[in-house]
């Protein structure tokens, strides 16, 4: 049996990858996507993962323009201090939803998740601006 | 006005590009020249693949399945390559 995110991705790639919407392309992507095999546990009931699921696709949305004003701000102003931070990470996450928090702090330019402790918290790597003295 | 707004994207990319690469010959930690490849390899190329989607909109499914790839795979090598780095993992 396959999660519907898991289905919803594969579709999602072989849509795109094959561009083409005709009857036999559908059904062989839905062939396709159900015949891989799944990997890794996946945790089909949890009724309020939706929701994260849904938050966290919107926190991707606006880290794109969020990460283009960090570059601009990293070319226009030296960014000179390096300083590693621990940072907690959200209770209850699925290890799907992990990922994506890992990803969203790695893919702004100033900040890199460097280590994730098992116990929910990043180790996070920023860059910070010169202070003027 | 298409063909300049994906000039202009096309520009921003390839600086970007120069301007996160340079720090590499530089003198500074792994960690910090991570966060200016993100920049350029990440966002520069991300921006000249949204200069090409402007130019070739029939392309646009295998443009997109390239930003999108581009995205995930340099972030997460760039966690990889950051992980390892710090030389600290119980796997290393």
């Amino acid at each position: 049996m396959i999660g519907y995110r898991d289905l919803l991705l594969r579709l999602t790639i072989w849509f795109l990858l094959t561009a083409d919407l005709s009857w036999a392309n559908i059904f062989m992507g839905v062939a396709v996507s159900l015949l891989l095999p799944t990997f890794g546990p996946r945790s089909y009931t949890a009724p309020a993962i939706l929701k994260d699921w849904l938050q966290i696709m919107w926190e991707m949305i606006v880290a794109v323009p969020r990460a283009y004003f960090e570059a601009f701000e990293m070319i226009l102003f030296p960014h000179d201090r390096e300083e590693i931070t621990v940072e907690p990470s959200k209770p209850r996450r699925t290890p799907g939803l992990l990922f994506l928090d890992i990803f969203l702090i790695t893919f702004t330019p100033k900040t890199i998740v460097v280590k994730h402790y098992e116990e929910g918290r990043h180790e996070v790597h920023w860059v910070r601006r010169r202070r003027r003295r | 006005m298409i063909d300049l707004l994906s000039s202009v994207c096309f520009g921003i990319g390839i600086f970007f590009w120069f301007w996160g690469t340079w720090p590499l010959v530089g003198n500074r930690s792994v960690l910090f020249k991570l966060h200016s490849l993100s920049v350029s390899d990440t966002l520069g190329s991300m921006a000249i693949i949204i200069g090409l989607l402007l130019k070739l909109p029939h392309e646009w499914p295998l443009l997109l399945l390239a930003l999108i790839s581009l995205a995930i795979w340099n972030t997460v090598l760039g966690y990889v390559l950051a992980y390892c780095a710090s030389g600290r993992g119980r796997y290393d």
